[in-house]
């Protein structure tokens, strides 16, 4: 347990740590997936087989590849290749993260977390479901979470439309258009 | 004996035996389904196909394996090394690892998770992946196009895909897919595909996506960007992106086979083989992979926004339709879901 613990901590560390130190942003979303890797075994260990297939299935598999395909459509080869979007504020950088983390860090030890273990929760995919529908044991707010959940994403699936589609006598579409009409 | 075979039951050493076992059966799946499609091809083409190593050409899966191993592993001047040659690595270790969830018969699973659908997706999710780090690794134009191809071809099917899968957890009400075999049983009038013939439809076809194969190869479109996302490899790294395509290949087959067809469940109950039913199993999947080379060498490729639109607009609004259709029979024929 703790040398598979050990394992996948380092591998989280030193991958995340080549996100933020790799010069080309390809190899930083690259490290970021072996990241992503790293948290669904923790999922794995901690009992919740059903978060790691998710967390492979949505990070590893789609937030990663749409990123990746972001990076590719929309930079020229030469600024992915040297490190001209590399950020240089390094030590605004550094108090943001210790800051983060000492928040982090304070709030995991201030709070009381009774006797709740690590890998005692139920593993039933059916359990969960009724968990985040409010009708299992688990406190109401999970269908609220989930539903707000749900809420933004439908948010940026329309945003994402609004965004992309062209608008009216921009481009050389509407101009057809226009003339179809008249 | 009897000692032995219970010591390699215990159970990490029967998971890693087992593992191996599924290990050494993809492996050697990739070499003989190059061979049977070139035969396959030449079948329908009218022709012999290879008919010079061994009887009828059976030994050609060793002399290819032959070549590839002692031909030279070339790669682009420019090209990113590490990437390049991790890219055939991330995608043979998922079209490997998703097997273990693959039930061959009641007892022969390697880990029969109960999470076993979720593991599927997202494990193949991973080999999208590949295809971006084979085309940005080499770069070049082709590469790159083809990747760029690939990686909205594959996210697009994932939906459709993840869709169709979601009647068969309804009815059968877990996501193990030794319950979904089990729940098929007793002949097949029981098995899936009839209750949920537009999702195994729209399964087939996403998987025939997923794959990349005819008429859905445009990542590696042969006669537009000659080869796409592989065309900078040789050798054993081309090699083994071949063996991630054909394992995959299997894989969807044995999926659909799994959740539409029954799995190793026998046509009526009068054929069970008993410990045997693994030959059910490995016949349905014959099959299946069959009809994928038929389709391969019958249909030509489509365009982009056909691509796209076949996706998005036809196999999604199908899958959502009968999604709902499947529920409100449930609701009102109970004793349909289990």
């Amino acid at each position: 347990m703790i040398v598979a613990f050990g394992f996948l901590a380092g591998m989280v560390l030193v991958s995340a740590f080549g996100v933020v130190v790799s010069r080309n942003v390809v190899h930083s979303a690259l490290f970021m997936s072996v990241s992503f890797l790293g948290v669904a075994g923790f999922f794995v260990m901690l009992n919740a087989p059903a978060l790691a297939a998710f967390q492979v299935l949505i990070y590893v598999g789609a937030v990663t590849v749409v990123i990746l395909f972001g990076i590719m459509f929309t930079q020229k080869p030469q600024v992915r290749r040297f490190a001209t979007i590399i950020n240089r504020q390094f030590w605004a950088s550094l108090v943001v993260a210790l800051g983060i983390g000492a928040f982090v860090a304070v709030i995991v030890s201030i709070e009381d977390w009774g006797d709740t273990k690590s890998g005692a929760g139920s593993t039933s995919v059916r359990d969960l479901g009724r968990n985040l529908l409010g009708v299992g044991q688990a406190p109401e707010i999970f269908s609220l979470l989930f539903e707000v959940a749900s809420v933004l994403l439908l948010v940026a699936v329309v945003a994402a439309i609004v965004v992309s589609r062209r608008k009216a006598g921009a481009g050389e579409d509407s101009q057809v258009a226009e003339r179809v009409e008249s | 004996m009897q000692s032995v075979l219970s010591v390699l039951d215990q159970e990490p050493i029967r998971f890693f035996v087992s593992f191996g076992v599924i290990l050494f059966l993809v492996l050697n799946l990739a070499a003989v389904l190059t061979m049977a499609e070139r035969k396959v091809a030449g079948y329908i083409q009218l022709r012999y196909g290879p008919n010079r190593v061994g009887p009828r050409g059976l030994l050609q899966p060793l002399a290819d394996v032959f070549k590839l191993f002692t031909k030279e592993n070339v790669s682009p001047n420019r090209a990113d090394m590490w990437i390049f040659l991790a890219a055939p690595i991330a995608m043979f270790i998922p079209a490997a690892l998703a097997w273990i969830i693959i039930p061959f018969s009641p007892s022969a699973v390697v880990a029969d998770l109960n999470v076993g659908i979720l593991f599927f997706v997202g494990i193949t999710s991973i080999g999208a992946l590949g295809v971006i780090m084979a085309g940005y690794g080499s770069r070049s134009t082709f590469s790159l196009l083809g990747a760029l191809r690939g990686a909205a071809q594959l996210i697009s099917y994932e939906v459709p895909m993840i869709l169709s899968l979601l009647g068969v957890v309804m009815l059968t009400g877990s996501l193990s897919l030794v319950e979904v075999v089990q729940a098929q049983g007793g002949g097949f009038w029981n098995w899936y595909f009839l209750p949920q013939l537009p999702m195994f439809f729209v399964f087939y076809i996403a998987g025939l996506a997923e794959v990349k194969r005819v008429p859905f190869d445009l990542p590696e479109g042969e006669s537009e960007i000659v080869g796409g996302f592989m065309v900078e490899y040789s050798g054993m790294t081309w090699a083994l992106m071949q063996a991630a395509e054909f394992a995959s290949l299997a894989l969807i087959s044995a999926m659909s086979v799994t959740l539409f067809l029954g799995g190793w469940q026998p046509p009526i109950e009068a054929l069970d083989l008993g410990n045997f039913n693994w030959a059910w199993f490995g016949l349905k999947t014959a099959l299946i992979t069959f009809t994928f080379q038929w389709i391969r060498w019958s249909v030509p490729r489509l365009r982009m926004d056909q691509l796209m639109n076949l996706g998005w607009k036809i196999l999604v609004p199908l899958c959502l339709v009968w999604l709902f259709v499947t529920a409100g029979l449930m609701l009102v024929f109970p004793s349909l879901g289990q």
